[in-house]
């Protein structure tokens, strides 16, 4: 009797209990990447799967699923995961093709079979939206900082670039260049592309060190360079200043030691964040920009900021001081998590 | 009067037994894995995503079946995926100055050819380890790659050079037949021609070749110059496929083939092997790619398991060669 009961309490409770925890509604959201194994890569995948538990785990009224693909660098691969991924029909794809163009047939496919596309980085204009990260303006933003923290005396910097026909890597080049044009006494005494390749910027690094000895500077379009060429600065004893582009945590802690000047904040973690969120938010109805620009302060600490206002930095660039940028970069979810949806 | 009956060269039947037996295990791993990745997703039985896998490995394909000539005779090319990208830079570079796609398909396979012919004389002439020659072509085909394109993209629209990489009758891309006539004569080269047999002479045994007179420092040069008309071949495909020509294509291309056809049974030190292998190994590696992505496997574990697939294959194929040597 009593096991009978039981049954029969326990079928009620989950019949009850059953219209409260099943969720109809579900977004599936796939993020298919170009890599994986760059620093900046494993803080994206990681804050995009960190976000989608926290979203599945704070709304019940849908069920928020997702998973990340990676063409390792190769086109043809991107192509073969994005043909399989349209064939799965999720809700959203967020593709950060290596070509635009030869993407153009997919996203089109991936409209009719109702998926909305959002193309990352590269905008893509038949897309349904495009994140972007306005390089340009960044990469100016950090030739400014060198510029006003160059203290106007002769300054000379090295630039490490991204692979060669990457359009990301050319737009910070651009930028970073556009903005040292502001002043006269920066020079560029050299310019290589490292591939996004740590080990690359190491042997790099070490070439500049021993050929340009009164070398100021070394400039990146990403963190992933800064790491090989602080070391390499540091065990020949040689005080540089360093221009970081990502926004990597151990980068940033470097800059509250002094030798890393400014950052720029992308940090992978706050865009695998924002892409959940930007899906939610479409699933919910809104409409995010067609181009949606990710927010990317510079960062630098509180001294060299007002030592750069002082030298003609622009006042209306934002900037983040060292600890806040630290904070956010390392908690997605304090701008992008399901409470700035709720 | 006595008669003498000359005796008939022995038949390798153990190896040929072993062959058939790894095509038996191939045929029921390809079952194995394809029930499996059906069970976990109901879309690997769609014929789109039967399309979409015969598309994805058309190339690994053309560019196993070279790498199998050159396994068989004891030699690996590792320039192979390089060598798709710079003969691809070619053909597009002959079709943009030109506007003939007939030119650019020429160029394209007379580029790869090219290589090809590099790789077969440093190897087969100067006697140089097929490893390091085909390591220095490896950079050197990929830097000839990002100079020709000025390491940018090359958009495509002429509609003959993107029809075969491209195209598809129904949901069966048109490069599946296409890779199949490519098979049929290539065993037709392999199995009924003086050259198909001088490629398992020189993989058996090189000196006996020499000593035989079959020349197979000349046989050597052909096969690495097949492979690299194939990567032409394949070049123009890949750029049909995505409708552009890229100086990074054919990236991790030669580890791809070289798993494929060890799987396949090609002896990784020569002379034993057939086309029929590469086929069977190519749609199985395929169908595990296919299903691992389909599945949603971490990419993490995707390197692994790719990894692992090669040294297991690796291991088998030497324990196999110790038994025979026994």
């Amino acid at each position: 009797m009593k096991f009978k009961t039981g049954l029969l309490t326990a079928t009620a409770l989950a019949t009850l209990g059953m219209p409260v925890l099943a969720a109809d509604d579900t977004l599936d959201i796939v993020f298919i990447n170009d890599g994986h194994v760059a620093p900046y890569h494993v803080a994206w995948l990681s804050g995009f799967e960190d976000a989608i538990k926290a979203y599945d785990e704070a709304f019940d009224d849908v069920k928020v699923t997702g998973r990340w693909l990676s063409a390792e660098g190769s086109l043809e691969k991107m192509i073969q995961q994005t043909e399989v991924t349209i064939n799965e029909k999720p809700d959203v794809m967020f593709v950060n093709a290596i070509n635009v163009d030869a993407f153009e047939p997919l996203v089109a496919k991936a409209q009719e079979a109702g998926i909305t596309w959002i193309a990352v980085h590269s905008p893509i204009e038949s897309a349904d939206y495009s994140f972007t990260l306005g390089d340009v303006v960044n990469g100016t933003n950090q030739g400014l900082a060198m510029c006003a923290l160059s203290g106007g005396e002769p300054y000379k910097v090295a630039i490490m670039l991204g692979q060669a026909g990457n359009p990301s890597g050319e737009a910070r080049h651009v930028g970073i260049l556009k903005g040292i044009s502001a002043c006269d006494n920066v020079e560029v005494v050299a310019e290589q592309p490292a591939d996004w390749d740590t080990v690359k910027a190491q042997s790099i690094a070490e070439n500049w060190l021993t050929q340009f000895e009164d070398l100021d500077a070394i400039s990146g379009v990403t963190d992933a360079y800064m790491y090989p060429s602080i070391a390499i600065a540091m065990n020949g004893g040689k005080e540089l200043d360093f221009f970081g582009y990502d926004g990597d945590i151990p980068i940033l802690q470097q800059m509250q030691a002094g030798s890393v000047k400014a950052d720029i904040l992308l940090s992978g973690t706050r865009e695998g964040w924002n892409f959940v969120q930007m899906a939610y938010r479409i699933h919910k109805g809104e409409t995010p920009d067609k181009v949606y620009d990710f927010f990317t302060p510079l960062v630098m600490t509180e001294e060299n900021h007002q030592k750069a206002l002082a030298n003609g930095f622009p006042e209306d660039v934002q900037v983040y001081y060292v600890d806040q940028a630290l904070d956010v970069a390392a908690k997605g979810y304090l701008e992008f998590g399901p409470d700035s949806v709720k | 009067m006595t008669t003498t009956t000359a005796a008939a060269p022995a038949r390798p039947r153990r190896a040929m037994d072993s062959l058939t037996q790894r095509y038996l295990v191939l045929v029921a791993l390809i079952v194995i894995a394809s029930v499996g990745f059906s069970l976990a997703n109901d879309n690997f039985y769609s014929l789109a995503n039967i399309g979409i896998l015969l598309r994805s490995i058309a190339v690994l394909f053309l560019v196993s079946m070279g790498m199998t000539f050159i396994m068989l005779t004891g030699g690996i090319d590792l320039s192979v995926g390089s060598n798709v990208a710079f003969s691809g830079g070619v053909g597009v570079i002959t079709l943009t100055a030109t506007g003939s796609a007939p030119l650019g398909f020429v160029a394209a396979i007379v580029a790869g050819m090219m290589i090809g012919a590099v790789n077969g004389v440093f190897i087969g002439r100067l006697r140089l380890s097929a490893f390091m020659v085909s390591l220095a072509t490896f950079a050197l085909a990929r830097g000839l790659a990002l100079v020709i394109y000025d390491a940018d993209s090359i958009n495509v629209s002429n509609a003959t050079f993107l029809w075969l990489g491209g195209q598809s009758w129904g949901t069966i891309p048109v490069v599946i037949p296409f890779v199949a006539l490519v098979f049929v004569a290539l065993s037709l080269v392999l199995y009924r021609s003086t050259f198909g047999r001088d490629v398992y002479a020189a993989g058996s045994n090189i000196n006996t070749a020499f000593v035989l007179g079959r020349r197979p420092e000349r046989t050597l040069v052909w096969v690495y110059v097949l492979s690299g008309a194939l990567a032409g071949l394949s070049a123009i495909i890949t750029v049909g496929r995505v409708s552009s020509g890229q100086p990074w294509t054919g990236l991790y291309l030669e580890f791809d083939a070289i798993t494929a056809v060890i799987l396949g049974g090609t002896s990784l030190f020569g002379g034993r092997g057939r086309l029929l292998g590469t086929i069977l190994g190519v749609l199985l590696y395929g169908i595990i790619i296919n299903g691992l992505v389909l599945t949603g496997t971490n990419p993490y574990l995707q390197s692994l398991i790719k990894g692992l697939i090669l040294l297991g294959v690796v291991l088998l194929d030497t324990l196999v060669q110790r038994r025979q040597a026994q």
